[in-house]
């Protein structure tokens, strides 16, 4: 008689999942990721209400990454509204979202992934025997939050981004000082990077993966994009996202599964972005990927975990050019009017742990249709093939030490759990 | 407090976001050096439901039958329970959706899909246990956990808040949205705390604070005011429900205003 193995409540991520692996005589019969986390049906309450309240709520669905949801819920609205905001605007806009970035990045990287690699349960009792990286996990993640303050009135739930820009934009010399904060933590970044470049990718959970990532406006490594890319060479406009990425419920989850052309598991994340644009960085995270390429293969999840430091190095030195610019033509309005008229407009963004789709339809001024994916819910059945995987070649192992290896695979999606169970409409 | 305070940090379904901002301020390192976390799964791998705390934060608004259990054991272990945040006080955003039944939001998200979990509509927590103190916001301020934990260290009892963020944000001289703007400002009826941190920077508020104890707060002298500014019944009712879906006079003072006037 085997007894499942399963861990109630995952530490250390965003939002309540558990995992469950079942053992019989040919080894492993079944592994489920458990979301407990409450529905919470954003995409219906949402339906109905004016337009600009709606707006208000959808960064709710998660505090990680709510910047990242105010963003992309606002250009699907414009889209929707046939608004373009000025060039200005969505240069801070980028700002804001690379705020998030690297807030999120940081955090995950050293409070919530960093204690299994020594050894401890939690963050806090790392402080003696490593200062050092607590100190620089808060520097990187307080220049991320402060970046959110200044452009987004707040680190968590921004609401100074509006429709047409800003409710009010930072002055001159507070943007200078974003750049000057930005330089003295690119050290920090860089610090991480070698850091997270000694961990150890496991083996194990090694194999093919199919990777989305959007491909960049601009030719640029970034945020925004018009078509998203696939690893095995298929490009795609967002707005035909229905006919390529097919969700479906499953029994033990609040949060719908993701299958691309129907059946195949996939992955979003900062891995699944070097995978496919890799070639668009540029700065001292290029010559870090040059150096550190071997180290970066997108067959294995764990790698996500070095591609989000890398990111940190990047971001924040693309976070300088879009200041530089922003400056180069200061003074600049905060915002200008939009008419609201109906509509359908998608948006699909890169939120720090991969793809985020916002679709919303505008009718009368308030929401007809809302759709959302988050990252958590595209790579859930990928998530659950990689835990199968770790879970076979170690079902001989202490259950202990089996829950450890199957969290750690867990933990480097860097799931966001909450943001998994808005869950969409079919 | 003699020793080691107890805490645990406990979620319900929410966004995460009220740990967030706890787990976030550096001065919590030097107020944890004063505590045992017995509990706390957002960083701790060694976290436990079961142990006994004196402090039980509490996050998120109880959306499943498995939540109802959970916050009634929590406050069977806990000394002093803290509901902290718009969803564990108020119900959260998720709570907008109450005029809405439970099967229809089920059929929107899930169609005809069965889950083994058992979902209901979100309810604030003290719909099912006492609760000793609130800390209000969507997220709250840090300063809202750094008083309040403060206090409970030194073995006081912090007060909780009874003026509206209107104040706050007439004393830094704002100008105001509501009368200058025509916008549908929340100010007037909401918790104060967040140094009218919206209003601030020309947003309307949207009561994440959620509003006063209603003896205070006086949704009909708004409603009038929207009312006058040319917004009907309906969009009143919906942006005071954004953070307030629960408010047992809400419906009743708003629908006041619109009688007398016919």
């Amino acid at each position: 008689m085997y007894i499942p193995i399963t861990v109630d409540h995952i530490a250390r991520v965003e939002g309540k999942g558990g995992i469950e692996i079942v053992m019989g005589d040919e080894g492993v019969t079944e592994v489920k990721l458990n979301i407990i986390e409450g529905p919470r049906f954003f995409e219906a309450i949402t339906i109905g209400k004016k337009l600009e309240e709606a707006l208000a709520v959808y960064p709710r669905i998660c505090s990680f990454c709510s910047a990242a949801h105010k963003l992309t819920a606002l250009e699907a609205a414009e889209k929707a509204v046939g608004f373009t905001p000025r060039e200005e605007i969505q240069a801070l806009r980028e700002v804001l979202y690379i705020g998030d970035m690297i807030e999120s990045h940081a955090l995950h990287l050293y409070l919530l992934v960093l204690p299994d690699y020594l050894g401890y349960s939690n963050p806090l009792s790392m402080i003696d025997e490593y200062k050092k990286e607590i100190e620089i996990a808060l520097k990187l993640k307080n220049l991320g939050s402060w970046m959110m303050d200044v452009l987004g009135s707040r680190a968590i739930h921004q609401e100074n981004a509006i429709l047409g820009g800003f409710g009010k934009l930072p002055d001159k010399t507070t943007l200078e000082e974003m750049k000057e904060k930005l330089k003295e933590a690119l050290p920090l970044a860089e610090y991480t990077f070698e850091l997270f470049a000694k961990m150890k990718q496991y083996k194990e959970v090694e194999g093919p993966i199919i990777h989305m990532a959007v491909k960049p406006r601009g030719d640029v490594y970034g945020i925004y994009g018009d078509y998203i890319k696939v690893s095995d060479g298929f490009k795609f406009p967002v707005e035909e996202y229905k006919k390529h990425i097919v969700e479906r419920v499953v029994e033990h989850s609040f949060a719908n599964h993701s299958f691309y052309n129907g059946e195949r598991p996939f992955m979003v994340s900062a891995i699944s972005r070097i995978a496919n644009n890799a070639e668009l960085l540029y700065g001292r995270a290029k010559e870090l990927y040059s150096q550190y390429r071997d180290l970066l293969q997108p067959t294995n999840p764990f790698t996500n975990n070095l591609a989000q430091a890398l990111e940190l190095v990047y971001f924040i030195e693309r976070a300088i050019d879009l200041i530089d610019e922003t400056l180069a033509k200061w003074p600049i309005r905060p915002k200008d009017e939009v008419g609201i008229r109906d509509g359908r407009g998608v948006s699909f963004t890169e939120a720090p742990r991969g793809l985020l789709v916002y679709t919303l339809e505008i009718k009368d001024g308030r929401v007809a249709y809302a759709d959302i994916i988050t990252p958590t819910a595209m790579n859930l059945a990928m998530m659950e093939h990689h835990v199968r995987m770790m879970a076979e070649k170690h079902s001989n192992d202490e259950p202990e030490q089996l829950k450890l290896l199957a969290e750690m695979v867990v933990r480097a999606y860097d799931p966001c759990i909450s943001c998994s169970v808005h869950v969409a409409r079919l | 407090m003699a020793g080691k305070i107890r805490i645990g940090f406990y979620a319900l379904t929410s966004c995460y976001g009220c740990q967030l901002q706890f787990a976030m301020m550096d001065e919590i390192i030097q107020l944890l050096n004063k505590a045992n976390i017995e509990c706390w799964f957002m960083i701790d791998r060694d976290s436990d439901e079961d142990r006994d705390v004196d402090i039980a934060f509490i996050e998120g608004s109880v959306s499943t039958e498995e939540e109802v259990e959970l916050v009634k054991k929590v406050r069977e272990k806990a000394k002093i329970v803290i509901a902290v945040g718009s969803c564990a006080v108020h119900g959260g955003v998720q709570s907008w959706a109450n005029d809405k039944k439970l099967e229809e939001l089920w059929k929107t998200v899930y169609g005809d899909a069965k889950v083994k979990f058992q979902p209901k509509m979100a309810e604030p927590v003290e719909k099912y246990i006492k609760v000793d103190y609130k800390i209000y916001g969507c997220p709250p301020e840090k300063k809202d956990f750094l008083y309040a934990l403060g206090t409970f260290l030194v073995g006081s009892w912090p007060e909780d808040i009874d003026y509206p963020v209107c104040l706050e944000c007439r004393l830094k001289g704002n100008p105001c949205i509501l009368i200058e703007k025509g916008e549908p400002c929340l100010g007037p009826v909401t918790v104060a705390g967040c140094d009218a941190r919206c209003p601030s920077y020309g947003i309307a508020c949207i009561g994440c604070r959620g509003a006063i104890s209603y003896d205070v707060a006086w949704f009909d002298s708004l409603a009038m005011t929207f009312k006058e500014k040319g917004l009907t019944k309906e969009e009143i009712l919906e942006r005071m429900k954004i953070f307030n879906a629960h408010n047992p006079k809400l419906e009743e003072m708003v629908n006041k205003i619109f009688e007398e006037g016919e």
